[in-house]
């Protein structure tokens, strides 16, 4: 009874894939009364592997990159023509100045989702990841948004060419639409990382326990088998996909700050 | 106190329900897991001795109560906070000083290089049409002057043509006018022999006739009538 209860437990729990276990212990710092653990666990090793992976990829290609290119490079430029085109067609003429952020972001989430679909851990699966990379958005969206325009910043909420009886209810609003972008961003990758993982694990569990159980539960066991072949190639586009709107909506939220006025 | 045991109560809830349920060893997982507070665990496994079944207990509740989410629990947030800004902000580095100068540049180099050949193409083409265009018009330019050049000498040959048919009338019609002109000194010689030849007709035609001779004024007369 309570080993079935166990073996069921570690089969079929979907959510033990996001658990955080420690790899390589090191000392835990206070800073400013809040423990902060700097061992290296999966997620952070996750983190460094798909970061490292990205890093040897592009040092690779662009080592000794030429007119006429070669695979690698193509694929190097491809991916960075395509950051490249939405950041100028999004944020206009000053889309480059921005483009190494927008470009580490969007290979950063990538890699990490990536590496999540080759079974190894998810890092962007983490809220706390998730949550960091909108906080860095919407800080360096601020930190643009006020040196740029200074306190022209808030015309951000002030649409021009409004009655002011709309404004009344205009900017409330706006107030709040700006308030909710890191949260947006942090759960919509937060959460199509967590679901796409969970499905695909509990349809794993449904193929292991369909298969021992034998007659109809084998036909399940098939069927999820197909299932799960499916949702790994949905996941792939999910995980491209979660990358390349997180770069788009940065783009939007920059191009707001820097073209104030221009809209 | 009560605030340090919460996650250890965690830690060892997981460390027991995956591995093992048996006393000892949650004990001394919590005693590895936290190094950092070792003066509040002296006096913990005495208390944690006759707690050990009902921390179990408890961890169970907890995990359910939690939803089960891993991520929110919130004790490995900080460090995964650090290290992300960390390795992102390295990451940033590498992107923005090598990776993206770098293909900036090649993409740049290329686009330079394309629209260098194609001037360079669009020049050449210019100009080969240019000098099509040159020799169209010195072919023009060599047949008017042929075609000048053969008029002209045309006009030439003709007006020479022309001379010396002129020349060679003159001639003939000077020779003509000789030829007439002798002509007519010889009518004029030969008619003017003629009252001659009729006086001495006559003469000998009236002495056959009548015998005898007539006379010069009678004949002279006789030919007036004539």
């Amino acid at each position: 009874m309570k080993l079935s209860k166990e073996v069921l437990g570690l089969m079929a729990d979907p959510l033990h894939q996001f658990k955080i276990e420690k790899i390589v212990e090191l000392p835990t710092f206070h800073i400013g009364g809040v423990p902060v653990d700097l061992s290296i666990t999966n997620s952070v090793m996750a983190m460094l592997i798909a970061v490292g992976l990205t890093c040897l990829f592009f040092l690779l290609t662009t080592a000794r990159a030429s007119i006429i290119p070669g695979r690698g490079q193509v694929m190097a430029e491809g991916v960075f023509g395509l950051i490249d085109d939405m950041a100028d067609s999004i944020i206009g003429h000053d889309g480059k100045q921005f483009l190494p952020y927008v470009l580490t972001l969007f290979l950063f989430i990538l890699s990490c989702n990536l590496l999540g679909m080759f079974t190894y851990f998810t890092a962007t699966s983490q809220i706390a990841v998730t949550l960091t990379l909108a906080a860095m958005t919407i800080l360096l969206v601020l930190a643009v948004g006020f040196i740029r325009n200074g306190l022209g910043f808030f015309k951000l909420f002030v649409p021009s060419g409004v009655p002011w009886y709309i404004l009344i209810v205009l900017v409330p609003i706006e107030v709040i639409a700006f308030i909710m972008r890191p949260v947006t961003l942090t759960l919509r990758l937060f959460g199509n990382m967590l679901g796409g993982h969970i499905v695909m694990k509990v349809f794993a569990g449904f193929i292991v326990t369909g298969l021992t159980l034998g007659g109809l539960g084998a036909v399940i066991g098939l069927a999820s088998m197909g299932t799960i072949v499916a949702l790994t190639t949905l996941e792939f586009l999910v995980a491209y996909l979660q990358a390349f709107v997180f770069a788009v909506l940065t783009c939007v939220y920059l191009s707001d700050v820097v073209n104030i006025g221009h809209h | 106190m009560t605030t340090a045991t919460s996650p250890e109560a965690t830690l060892s809830a997981d460390d027991a329900t995956g591995a093992s349920f048996s006393a000892t060893p949650s004990v001394t997982t919590v005693a590895t897991l936290v190094p950092g507070q070792a003066v509040a665990e002296s006096q913990l496994p005495a208390h944690d001795a006759h707690a050990t079944t009902e921390t179990v207990g408890a961890e169970g509740q907890h995990e359910a109560k939690e939803g089960g989410l891993p991520q929110l629990n919130t004790d490995h947030w900080a460090g995964q906070m650090i290290w992300l800004v960390v390795i992102f902000l390295v990451f940033l580095t590498l992107m923005a000083k090598v990776f993206v100068p770098r293909l900036r540049t090649v993409i740049d180099t290329r686009g330079a290089t394309i629209a260098e050949d194609l001037a360079n193409a669009r020049a050449n083409r210019d100009e080969a049409e240019a000098q099509a265009k040159q020799a169209a018009a010195e072919t023009a330019e060599a047949h008017a002057a042929a075609r000048k050049l053969a008029a002209e000498a045309l006009a030439r040959s003709n007006a020479e043509v022309a001379a010396a048919t002129a020349a060679e009338d003159e001639k003939l019609g000077k020779r003509l006018a000789e030829a007439e002109a002798r002509i007519r000194t010889q009518r004029d010689e030969a008619m003017s022999h003629v009252s001659d030849i009729a006086q001495e007709t006559a003469s000998l035609l009236v002495q056959k006739l009548t015998g005898k001779a007539a006379t010069a004024a009678a004949l002279k007369s006789a030919l007036g009538k004539v």
